[in-house]
């Protein structure tokens, strides 16, 4: 599995639309866990409302597809990530609902 | 009972199973940790018998055998056994198929059909497999991932035991439940061999601790234990008692100890990793002993299979002749095609003292079988060795028919040069005897060697010299044959519609005569054909019948899979096309379709803009490369310099799209000539193009973009329809092109589009000149180029390096060059281009 970050710009109006959306991604994933797995998110305080950047792990990009289909997530860029630099730990989550 | 620790999750999942009905489970785990366990214990619990089988450890298993074993009449294809599967599950719902990792090519062939029809019946199908054992392309494999899909069929796990588990079992002994949890990691059969033994130390391996268990054993009934050992599976006791004799009275001591037990009239090791491991200790010499004895004593059983196994290992050549040709012969006819290639193989093994004609016939099967099964190869090896041996024997026939045969494994190797050379020697070689279905079929292969490389006159001239000899004959496969080559060389030469006659009529005759494979090799020709020549919807109908087919068939539908993914991706419907080639590259097929696949999935990312792009599109070069046809070669470069442009490299576009140009040219390729010279057009690296090119490019290269969005949507081609909209002046076409492809999330165009939408032109050339009017010698642009070096006096080797091109696509060109000009030498070309006024800059 690769890793891969998703952007999924102004995707939202709200952080109850995203919430109910985190629900769906999470559904859909557990159908498909062979070929993906969600790490995390952050959330992108937008002009209407809110977008993401996700970053999952997936056996390849169709497969990121394919869930954001299944869980009807919009996808705006897929991008690999070749190596992670770690300086910090990420900030507390302000929700954690997965 | 170890067995049963942990197990109650899966005992119930298999009941729930059952209960439904008409549902395949297979249950994987690595070897030791309990299926057999497992499955032994789901039956126990059931009122009724059950049906079953298991697959034993034979290089070269017996066709069918476990469902032999099982009571099913295994007669006929696949089909065939499956519906006498059925009938026997009617009676008795449950069937237990062991260690299907082992299976042969009939037995998976049969789960394969099984798996896909089980949901008319009422029954259950559970297969026990090591899922340790089937990485990379083992076939079981191929199954599991082409039955993945289908919701009847499921995969349980058995998973190891835990440390409390370990410890449970442990502990009552006094034994250190934790060291052995580590030392096992929870393995059940390592563990109840090192809980049997009571040791001080603890056992390294699974094959030590059998060892120690069996050292308990009294030096006689070690004895036994030898016997059953060197016999792969299980033992009858009547074979027992004709090797074993007096020892055989040490039976009862090796089932109480643990080591054996029997099941009705045969005796087995409890475990298959067990057998390996006494059998490994037991001395050369008396394994060979044993083996010939069983070899003896098996003779009358017939199974040739087995018979074959013991003659191999007994070191008995005349045994293993006898017998492996036999079995080989056996297994081919039931469609176990990789045992009889084995089998074959093992016979030539033991070949030494065979007389010449007896070894060429060996020779013909086995390389048969190994291009049946991908072993090009050997196939090749086999062929070559078989003609020379012909050829002492004074066998022109055998010798000429084999030369043909040699053509289809060196072109799937790669290796064209070989499979022309063979193929003209064939019909060198037949067309000196008397006519006859050798010379028809060789004449048949001839066509198929210019349909591939798109020379497609000679394609039908061959083509039709086939037809000819196979009617004379009444060769109907041969006429099918033909009748495809010819409508498969009109159709790449843009002559559809008289193409598409020709491979309907060998369609028809196909059918007539029932040959199965003409059928579908006429189909996934007109699907792959079309598809080529752009003619999507048609190609898809083609395609989908093809798949259907082949399918119900049994025949590898990968091929035709390979080029629906294209089609689809060329009509924009690019999450199928994408599914499609994945569904393609996750199973072991051909190269060509994998390519093919690998294409479809390379424009899918590079159009999307998603990751990967390049990996697919390096791979599908690399495996283009050896085959050197343009139909790859040229379609991978044109995807290729597609996702260049893409990424915003116009450089490297042109140069992708220059590599086969010349190629493209030369055969004459509508679509291939039309991409490759739009990539070229793109850069503002080309002179002119030829009028012929397919509609829409050349609408697109004659600056004339509505027109050629509108014969894009024609061809069904959404995306290439907007993309030829942003070469348009007009601001309302450039908005609906962006529209278009925002809507169909081809994130690059439409980022390009945006980012220069007036500096387009800039470095694109318009309303290009199209034909080559002005040009006496009617050489093509990239001639020119060449002729214009070479009468500056460079080298061939220069002009290469500066035209990015191979030596050996220069040197082509200068061949045609020096032709069309009708000179000798480089000095009399330079003389005749300065003559024609072909040197001035235009």
């Amino acid at each position: 599995m690769d890793t891969y970050v998703i952007l999924r710009r102004s995707g939202w109006r709200s952080g109850e639309d995203l919430q109910e959306a985190a629900a769906r991604s999470t559904a859909a994933g557990e159908q498909m866990s062979d070929d993906i797995r969600w790490i995390r998110s952050y959330v992108l305080e937008e002009p209407n409302g809110v977008g993401t950047v996700c970053i999952y792990q997936a056996s390849s990009p169709e497969a990121i597809r394919a869930h954001a289909a299944a869980a009807d997530l919009p996808v705006d860029e897929i991008v690999k990530v070749v190596d992670t630099v770690l300086v910090r730990p990420d900030p507390t989550p302000a929700t954690i609902d997965n | 009972m170890t067995e049963l620790l942990e197990r109650a999750d899966l005992l119930a999942q298999l009941e729930a199973a059952r209960i439904e009905g008409g549902r395949l489970v297979f249950v994987g785990g690595e070897a030791g940790v309990g299926k057999t366990a497992l499955v032994r214990e789901f039956a126990a619990r059931l009122i009724g018998s059950v049906l079953r089988g298991s697959c034993d450890n034979l290089t070269t298993p017996t066709p069918l055998g476990p469902l032999l074993d099982a009571g099913v009449a295994v007669d006929g294809d696949p089909r065939h056994v499956a519906e006498a599967l059925f009938d026997a599950l009617q009676s008795t719902p449950v069937l237990l198929l062991e260690d299907v990792h082992w299976a042969d090519q009939a037995t998976l062939d049969t789960l394969r059909v099984v798996g896909r029809r089980i949901d008319a019946t009422g029954a259950l199908v559970v297969a026990t497999y090591r899922d340790d054992e089937i990485e990379g392309s083992h076939p079981l494999r191929v199954v599991l991932g082409e039955l993945a899909a289908s919701p009847e069929v499921s995969r349980l796990s058995v998973p190891r035991l835990s440390l409390a588990a370990v410890r449970g079992l442990a502990e009552p002994q006094g034994a250190d439940g934790e060291a052995i949890h580590q030392l096992t990691q929870g393995n059940a059969f390592y563990v109840t061999e090192i809980l049997a033994t009571e040791g001080a130390t603890l056992p390294e391996t699974i094959r030590d601790a059998v060892l120690a268990r069996a050292a308990k054993l009294e030096p006689d009934e070690r004895l036994l234990l030898d016997v059953v050992a060197v016999v792969p599976a299980r033992a009858e006791l009547w074979l027992l008692d004709a090797v074993a004799g007096e020892e055989l009275r040490n039976l009862d001591a090796c089932v109480a100890s643990g080591m054996l037990h029997e099941d009705g009239d045969t005796v087995a090791f409890r475990h298959e990793l067990a057998r390996l491991a006494v059998e490994s200790a037991v001395a050369p010499h008396r394994r060979r002993a044993l083996h010939t004895a069983i070899l003896r004593a098996l003779e009358s059983s017939g199974d040739l299979s087995r018979l074959a196994h013991h003659a191999e290992e007994a070191g008995d050549s005349v045994a293993v002749l006898e017998y492996a040709a036999g079995a080989a012969k056996h297994a081919a006819e039931a469609g176990a095609h990789r045992e009889a290639a084995a089998q074959y193989a093992r016979a030539l093994r033991h070949a030494s003292r065979l007389t010449a004609a007896e070894r060429v016939a060996l020779l013909a099967a086995y390389g048969q079988e190994a291009e049946v099964t991908g072993r090009y190869a050997e196939s090749i090896d086999a062929r070559l060795e078989a003609i020379e041996l012909y050829q002492t024997l004074g066998d022109r026939l055998g010798e000429g028919s084999t030369m043909s045969r040699l053509t289809v494994p060196y072109i799937r190797a790669g290796w064209n040069a070989e499979a022309e050379k063979a193929s003209r020697a064939a019909v060198d070689v037949l067309e000196a005897l008397p006519p006859g279905p050798e010379l028809a079929s060789a004449y048949a292969t001839r066509a198929y060697m210019r349909m591939i490389s798109r020379d497609n006159a000679d394609g039908v001239t061959w083509g039709e010299k086939a037809v000819a000899a196979a009617e004379a004959l009444g060769d109907r496969d041969t006429v099918a044959y033909g009748l495809n080559m010819i409508g498969t060389s009109y159709v790449m030469s843009g002559e559809i519609d008289r193409g598409v006659d020709f491979l309907l009529r060998s369609l028809e005759e196909a059918r007539k005569d029932g040959l199965e494979v003409r059928v579908a090799s006429a189909l996934s020709m007109l699907g792959s054909g079309l598809g080529e020549m752009y003619e999507l919807e048609q190609a898809e109908r083609y395609l989908r019948e093809c798949i259907a087919f082949v399918e119900a068939h049994e025949l590898t539908p990968w091929y035709a899979r390979s080029w629906l993914a294209l089609v689809e991706v060329y009509r924009a419907r690019w999450d199928d096309g994408a599914s499609q080639a994945r569904h393609v590259l996750a199973h072991p097929a051909d190269p060509i379709s994998r390519i093919s696949s690998l294409i479809a999935l390379g424009r899918v990312r590079a159009r999307r803009g998603d990751p990967g792009a390049s990996d697919a599109l390096d791979e599908a070069l690399e495996l283009a490369k050896p085959g050197g046809h343009l139909q790859r070669l040229g379609h991978v470069h044109a995807a290729r310099a597609e996702a260049a442009w893409l990424v915003g490299d116009a450089g490297r576009a042109v140069k992708e799209a220059r590599t086969t140009y010349p190629l493209a040219l030369e055969k004459r390729h509508l679509w291939f000539v039309g991409e490759l010279a739009y990539w070229q057009w793109k850069g503002g690296a080309l002179a002119d193009v030829p009028e012929w090119i397919a509609e829409p490019y050349r609408l697109q290269l004659a600056g004339c973009a509505r027109e050629a969005a509108a014969a894009w949507r024609e061809h069904g081609c959404p995306y290439e329809a907007a993309r030829a909209l942003t070469e348009a002046d007009d601001e309302s076409l450039l908005l609906r092109a962006l529209a278009e492809l925002d809507r169909l999330g081809a994130r690059p165009a439409a980022k390009l589009l945006r980012r220069a939408p007036h500096a387009r032109g800039a470095s694109v050339p318009r309303g290009l000149r199209l034909s080559t009017r002005a040009n006496p010698g009617e050489l093509t642009a990239r001639e020119l180029e060449v002729l214009r070096l070479v009468a500056a006096g460079r080298r061939n080797a220069d002009v290469a390096t500066e035209l990015v091109l191979s030596p050996r696509t220069v040197d082509h060109h200068v061949s045609a060059i020096l032709r069309k000009l009708q000179v000798r030498t480089r000095g009399e070309a330079a003389v005749a281009a300065a003559e024609l006024g072909l040197l001035e800059d235009r």
